[in-house]
C-alpha cells in the first residue's frame, strides 16, 4: 500500500498482512489428483470417473487423456475433507489418487 | 468366455476351465488380503493402499490408519462375491454388480501386475520367459476387464 503509509503503523501493518495470508492460506481450496500407472486401462480409468463424479463421457475421457499423456490430472476440488472421501473412493477402485491443498 | 450386454446388465458364459481358474484367483486373492499376506515395503502393498499425500508423511498415516482397513475388507468381500458367482456357468451380473466384478478384476490385475513389473509401454515378449503363465493370465484378465467395461459403456 505505497503512499497510505501512516495510517497503520509498520507493526500493525505486519500483522495485517500475517492475517491476511493466513486467511488466503486457508481458503485456497484441496484438490484430488489421479496420477498415471501402468496397470489401469484407460477404458476402466474413464468408467470410473463417470460412476464415481457422475461426469459425462467426454469430460471423463479428457481427464482420463490427462492421467495418461501428462502423467495426472485435478480430477475435483472442495473442502479437505471431501478431498479425502474422493481420494478413498477412488483407492477403493484401485487408481492411484492424492489429496493436496491447491498451488 | 463371451460378455454380452442385456438390459439389465451384463452376461458372461465361460467355459469350466475359464470358470475354475478365475474362482481360484479371487478366492485366493481374497485369501491373500484377509491374511494380510503382503507386508510392509512390498510393492503390491504400496499400489493396494496408495499414500494419499505425496508430501506429507503424517497426514498419510493418519489417513492410512483410518481407510485401510475398510479397504481391504471391501476388496476380501468383493473377490468373494465374484467367485461365488462363478458357481454358475451362466453369470448374469446386475449393473451393480458388473461394476463388483470390473473392480475385482482390477484388483487381480493390480496385484498380478505389479508382481510382474508390468511398465508403461513395455513391449517385451513374454510369451516363453519363465513367468509366461503369469502373463498370460494377466492379459487374460485384461482382455475380460475391457471386455466388460466396453460392453456396459455400450
Amino acid at each position: 500500500m505505497e503512499g497510505m503509509a501512516g495510517t497503520l503503523t509498520p507493526q500493525r501493518e505486519a500483522a495485517t498482512r500475517d492475517e491476511f495470508e493466513e486467511q488466503f492460506e486457508a481458503d485456497r481450496p484441496w484438490v484430488t489428483i489421479v496420477w498415471n500407472d501402468p496397470v489401469n486401462l484407460m477404458s476402466y480409468v474413464t468408467h470410473v470417473f463417470m460412476t464415481v463424479f457422475g461426469y459425462p463421457k467426454t469430460k471423463a475421457e479428457k481427464l482420463m487423456l490427462d492421467v495418461h499423456q501428462k502423467g495426472r490430472a485435478v480430477v475435483s476440488s472442495g473442502t479437505r475433507e471431501k478431498m479425502e472421501l474422493d481420494v478413498s473412493t477412488l483407492h477403493g477402485y484401485g487408481l492411484w489418487a492424492t489429496v493436496q491443498q491447491d498451488t | 468366455m463371451k460378455v454380452t450386454r442385456r438390459s439389465d446388465g451384463l452376461r458372461l458364459r465361460l467355459d469350466p476351465v475359464e470358470s475354475s481358474i478365475l474362482a481360484t484367483l479371487f478366492t485366493d486373492l481374497a485369501d491373500a488380503l484377509a491374511a494380510d499376506a503382503f507386508g510392509t515395503g512390498d510393492p503390491i502393498r504400496d499400489r493396494l493402499y496408495p499414500s494419499a499425500y505425496a508430501d506429507d508423511e503424517s497426514a498419510a498415516a493418519d489417513f492410512r490408519s483410518m481407510t485401510e482397513n475398510g479397504l481391504r475388507d471391501e476388496r476380501v468381500q468383493r473377490a468373494r462375491d465374484c467367485a461365488d458367482d462363478l458357481s454358475a456357468d451362466d453369470v448374469q451380473l446386475d449393473p451393480e454388480s458388473a461394476d463388483r466384478w470390473i473392480r475385482a478384476l482390477n484388483d487381480l490385475r493390480l496385484v498380478l501386475g505389479t508382481r510382474l513389473g508390468v511398465a508403461e509401454d513395455d513391449d517385451t515378449d513374454h510369451q516363453f520367459g519363465p513367468e509366461a503363465q503369469d502373463w498370460a493370465v494377466y492379459h487374460w484378465l485384461t482382455w475380460l476387464q475391457d471386455s466388460m467395461v466396453d460392453a456396459l459403456s455400450r
